[in-house]
């Protein structure tokens, strides 16, 4: 539903006339237009509607003979409402005594105290002192609830934010709330852990120190730290976060609420992957490869190597930039690469590039959804991305939409989604052939012939029929989410047309409220695209002076000896590209392979010839792009770790070093001169993005983007998807816990990704392979081994691996069939 | 412009308008002379000066010195829980708490958390004794020691181990009602 326009009402708030939005709820009204604070415990917003369970909030309504619960009243017009009455005071004092009747009082050696609401509410509106001399409830203290959160039971107050958070804003059900009254304690319902995605927000939430980060646990208090406001980009969904920092070191991070951006909640990648920043695996030095093993040098030697190296390779090396690479260092790589080196062979995308006219067109101002768009339109599909994987917080978004603002949620995916269950219906289609999918969309939205293209997707046509109507009688305000390995592979080119065919029909463009919104494979995908880290386009989308290879181009040409160099910016095109075979090959017949990372990851170990430490998330500065087109500022929060450089200074330093003349000292100058580059960012500073971004969509000047190929296209018939024939087809996913950065994390090791075979009941039993068991799935005298997992939603037919996994990742198989037995 | 002083201006009180006379020689002879009579009085009086380091005044009780750090004499346990509030009641910011948690192996506070580093940077410290205020469980008291000068700035950063040790009695305390 689309946000609803609130009426403004005026009431009197302790004698003073208070104008508020009506049936605003008492408390958020009083603070936000009275700036008179009515205590609460159970009352978050973020969470969802009140419940009314502690009674802190308590304040007296004239013409309501008793108190009423500030938290679930809404503001009307006229009322008259007091907070401070000898009558409130009263009722508060006696709330708390009641809340504090059980609880320890050990703040000292609790983690909470300092930051804890309780002890700002006991000490504000409390008594200060204590009749109870009995002895209090008693639980084991404190409990493992998950390998990441600790709970102490007797501290609780029973507040339900942590239940609610998991019943209704997670909803993965997990948490409820055991046994009655005095003896109530948080738990999981079948006693495991609770191990959820989005598990570590409620340590958030918590108004006490109940729920405790086992990482944090007594590292610091709040007099010990600094906060630092940052971006993470661990995902693309780049959700604003805070760092925690003591001694220069990283010791939590928090969300920073941007309604914009994360809504306030962070995934546990975000939160807890800190720790790869300090643990002794990180590469911190630079490396040389010498006799066959990488050995730590000096950075001069190390950039007086690289810089020989490329010089050598003039016009025969390529380069590649992983997603969490900024726009400066892309800006400042496509530069050394096109200008210096005289290649234009550089690529940010897994899946191959698109025609520009239709990057153009994908990334066009006129037909991008915001992110608050997800909640509050009529009708969101979620096509071929799996929203919790890919960008965590953007599972959240929608599910609240559905929840909250009866939002209709379509699902278009290979794979089942998590979102499934909240679907007004769920489509599947082919691993592969998304191509076709939406081609069949295009077909039934203008009546065309669906069983066509539905047949040579795989998909059920009068699904896709049933699809097409959904959508249509849902309402204007639909956003598309798709993502980037729609528009990949052979295919993609037509998959994007298609996509911005289903856009016209639909009418998105121009639409507020409506549109495509793109998730990307990189955090930064959008930006790296927008400045110019794509074989067919300059910075701003323009069209380059030759167009060069794509990523598979790249190592073909690797391996041909065409190209006998490759720069590769924070990615490692054996875990995170397609076809590792090949890769595999390229890079060992590669003679400079120059690489950023901070983790030896195996293409890294076994092929780089130089490394230059990369900079974490946390010390890096510049500027990315949300895939909503919202530009967001990194900003440092601690010093580098160990002789780590700054990436924009070694790619600058190179520049210099290869004849380019101009002298960049600051990273604010890179900004600044990338900015100028690209005429649809023109205006824009670093002071103008701030701390919460701006989307340069929105701005006027953003009409400067190049329009691209206009829809509709002719799309041709579309390649029918290969059938199983006894085989399985090959799908592949990438899990929200694949990444280094969560290996590297002591935390979080537990939950880093082994590879997981999911199939369909049908074909296990079939296959005689049963849930748990090691199986083998081979292609073309390749294997990987990895634990079959029998999900009762996967489609019979087709079976779905891990990739970007550091061993045997789906990447290692061809497919499109593949081989699946019994190890 | 000139400057106007205002009527509240001080009044200077000059010395008398004219030498000489009586009045000059009683001045001259007769007030040095009264000084110097408290000049020989105080000689006759003895020795005030105090031989430190040899010989020390006694100090009071309450006499804020150099800090302590106790453990509970029947278990031996800390009694400091790392709880960090001694650092923040410190006016000088010269406490630095770095708390870690107990475990069954390594039990060393009485509470679930220890301090792990306990230092005081007794070259800041103004001995107000707040930190001893603020302690929760007089894990901290402010003792009776005066004397901890050093060559190295360094060396007057005070870790856990040197604040619990029992510090060697050098300062006489003063007897009651003295
Ligand atoms: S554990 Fe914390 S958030 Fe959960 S009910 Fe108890 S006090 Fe509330
Ligand atoms: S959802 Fe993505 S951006 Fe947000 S915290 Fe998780 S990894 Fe970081
Ligand atoms: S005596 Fe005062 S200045 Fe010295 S450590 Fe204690 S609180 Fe700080
Ligand atoms: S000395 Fe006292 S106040 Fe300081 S950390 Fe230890 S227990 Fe807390
Ligand atoms: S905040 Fe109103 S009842 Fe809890």
């Amino acid at each position: 539903m689309p946000r609803p326009v609130a009426q403004m009402v005026t009431f009197t708030l302790n004698g003073q006339e208070v104008t508020a939005p009506e049936n605003a709820i008492l408390a958020d009204a009083a603070l936000e237009h009275g700036n008179v604070e009515i205590p609460v415990f159970c009352y978050e917003p973020k969470i969802g509607g009140p419940v009314g369970a502690c009674r802190m909030c308590l304040v007296e309504i004239e013409g309501i003979p008793k108190l009423q619960a500030g938290c679930s009243v809404p503001v009307k017009d006229g009322m008259v409402v007091h907070t401070d009455t000898p009558r409130v005071r009263e009722a508060q004092e006696a709330v708390l005594e009641f809340i504090l009747v059980n609880h320890p009082l050990d703040c000292p050696v609790c983690d909470k105290g300092g930051e804890c609401p309780l002890q700002d509410k006991s000490f504000g509106w409390g008594d200060g002192i204590s009749r109870f001399v009995e002895p209090k409830r008693h639980f084991e203290k404190p409990l493992a609830l998950s390998p990441l959160i600790a709970i102490d039971r007797e501290r609780c107050i029973l507040c339900y934010r942590c239940v609610r958070f998991s019943q209704e804003v997670s909803e993965d059900h997990q948490l409820v709330l055991q046994e009655r009254g005095a003896h109530a304690f948080v738990a999981t319902f079948d006693g495991h852990p609770y191990v959820a995605p989005f598990s570590g927000n409620i340590i958030e939430l918590c108004p006490v120190g109940a729920l405790t980060s086992q990482p944090y646990r007594f590292r610091a208090r709040p007099w010990d730290i600094e906060q630092s406001g940052s971006i993470c980009t661990l995902c693309p969904a780049q959700c604003n976060v805070s760092f925690t920092v003591r001694d220069d070191r990283v010791l939590r991070v928090l969300q920073r609420d941007h309604e914009g951006v994360d809504d306030g909640w962070l995934c546990d990648k975000g939160r807890f992957a800190y720790q790869a920043i300090h643990v002794d695996e990180r590469i911190t030095q630079p490396l040389l490869r010498d006799g066959g093993e990488l050995r730590p040098v000096t950075w001069e030697l190390a950039l007086e190597t690289a810089a020989a190296a490329l010089g050598r390779g003039r016009g025969r090396t390529a380069a590649l930039a992983g997603g969490a690479a900024t726009n400066e260092e892309g800006w400042l790589l496509q530069g050394l690469l096109r200008d210096s080196l005289d290649s234009a062979d550089i690529d940010s995308r897994a899946g191959g590039t698109l025609p520009l006219d239709l990057h153009q067109a994908l990334g066009a101002p006129a037909l991008q959804a915001s992110v608050p768009d997800l909640e509050f339109a009529h009708a969101v599909l979620v096509l071929g991305t799996e929203p919790v994987d890919d960008a965590p917080v953007l599972d959240l978004r929608l599910r609240k939409g559905v929840r909250r603002h009866g939002l209709q949620l379509f699902t278009a995916t290979s794979r089942p989604s998590a979102l499934d269950e909240r679907a007004v219906l769920a489509v599947r289609y082919a691993p592969g052939a998304e191509a076709a999918f939406v081609a069949a969309l295009d077909a039934a939205l203008t009546g065309a012939d669906v069983a066509g293209p539905a047949a040579a997707a795989g998909a059920d046509a009068d699904a896709v029929r049933a699809l097409a109507d959904g959508l249509r009688a849902a309402g204007e305000d639909i956003v598309v989410l798709w993502g980037e390995r729609v528009c990949s592979g052979a295919a993609g080119a037509d998959a994007a047309r298609g996509l911005l065919n289903v856009a016209a029909r639909l009418g998105l463009e121009g639409r507020d409220g409506a549109g495509l919104l793109g998730v990307p494979d990189g955090a930064n995908g959008r930006g790296l695209r927008e400045v110019g880290v794509l074989p067919n386009a300059a910075p701003g989308l323009a069209a380059p002076d030759t167009d060069g290879r794509d990523a598979a181009g790249i190592a073909a040409a690797l391996a041909a000896g065409e190209l006998t160099g490759v720069y590769l910016l924070r990615t490692d095109p054996l875990v995170d590209l397609a076809d590792t075979p090949l890769w595999e090959r390229a890079l060992e017949k590669a003679t400079t392979v120059i690489a950023h990372a901070s983790f030896l990851t195996p293409g890294i170990a076994e092929h780089a010839t130089v490394v230059f430490p990369a900079e974490s998330h946390a010390e890096k500065e510049g500027t990315v792009v949300h895939p909503d087109g919202r530009l967001q500022r990194l900003r440092p929060a601690i010093g580098r770790q160990g002789e780590t450089r700054p990436e924009w200074q070694v790619l600058a330093e190179l520049r210099r070093a290869l004849g380019n003349d101009e002298r960049l000292l600051t990273c604010s100058m890179v900004t600044a001169r990338m900015l100028e580059s690209i005429p649809f960012y023109a205006g824009l500073t670093l002071d103008t993005i701030g701390a919460d971004g701006t989307r340069w969509t929105e701005r006027p000047q953003g009409a400067a983007a190049p329009a691209g190929a206009a829809a509709p296209f002719d799309l041709p018939a579309p390649a029918p998807a290969a059938s199983p024939n006894g085989r399985l087809r090959l799908g592949t996913f990438r899990s929200i816990w694949a990444s280094p950065e969560v290996g590297a994390s002591p935390a979080l090791k537990f939950l880093h990704p082994r590879q997981r075979v999911e199939l369909a009941p049908g074909d296990a039993e079939r296959l005689g392979v049963r849930h748990g068991s090691p199986v083998t799935v081979a292609c073309d005298g390749r294997s990987v081994t990895g634990i079959a997992h029998v999900r009762a939603s996967a489609p019979e037919g087709s079976v779905f691996l891990e990739t970007a996994i550091a061993a045997d990742s789906a990447a290692e198989l061809d497919g499109p069939l593949v081989e699946v037995r019994p190890a | 412009m000139t400057w106007t002083p205002g009527p509240d201006q001080i009044e200077v009180v000059g010395g008398p308008s004219k030498a000489g006379g009586a009045g000059g020689l009683y001045r001259a002879f007769g007030e040095t002379l009264r000084g110097l009579k408290t000049t020989f009085m105080q000689a006759t009086e003895g020795v005030t000066t105090v031989q430190y380091p040899e010989e020390k005044i006694p100090v009071y009780p309450r006499f804020r010195g150099r800090h302590r750090l106790h453990t509970f004499e029947d278990t031996g346990l800390e009694k400091c829980v790392g709880c960090s509030l001694c650092a923040a009641a410190c006016p000088s910011d010269c406490i630095r708490v770095v708390a870690a948690e107990n475990t069954p192996e390594n039990r060393v506070s009485a509470g679930e958390r220890y301090a792990a580093v306990y230092e005081i940077n007794l070259s800041r410290c103004i001995f107000c004794g707040y930190c001893e205020i603020a302690c929760p469980f007089d894990a901290i008291t402010m003792g009776h020691d005066y004397e901890m000068s050093d060559y190295n700035r360094s060396d007057l950063i005070f870790t856990k181990e040197m604040l619990l040790a029992e510090p060697l009695e050098r300062t006489p305390l003063r007897a009651e009602g003295e």
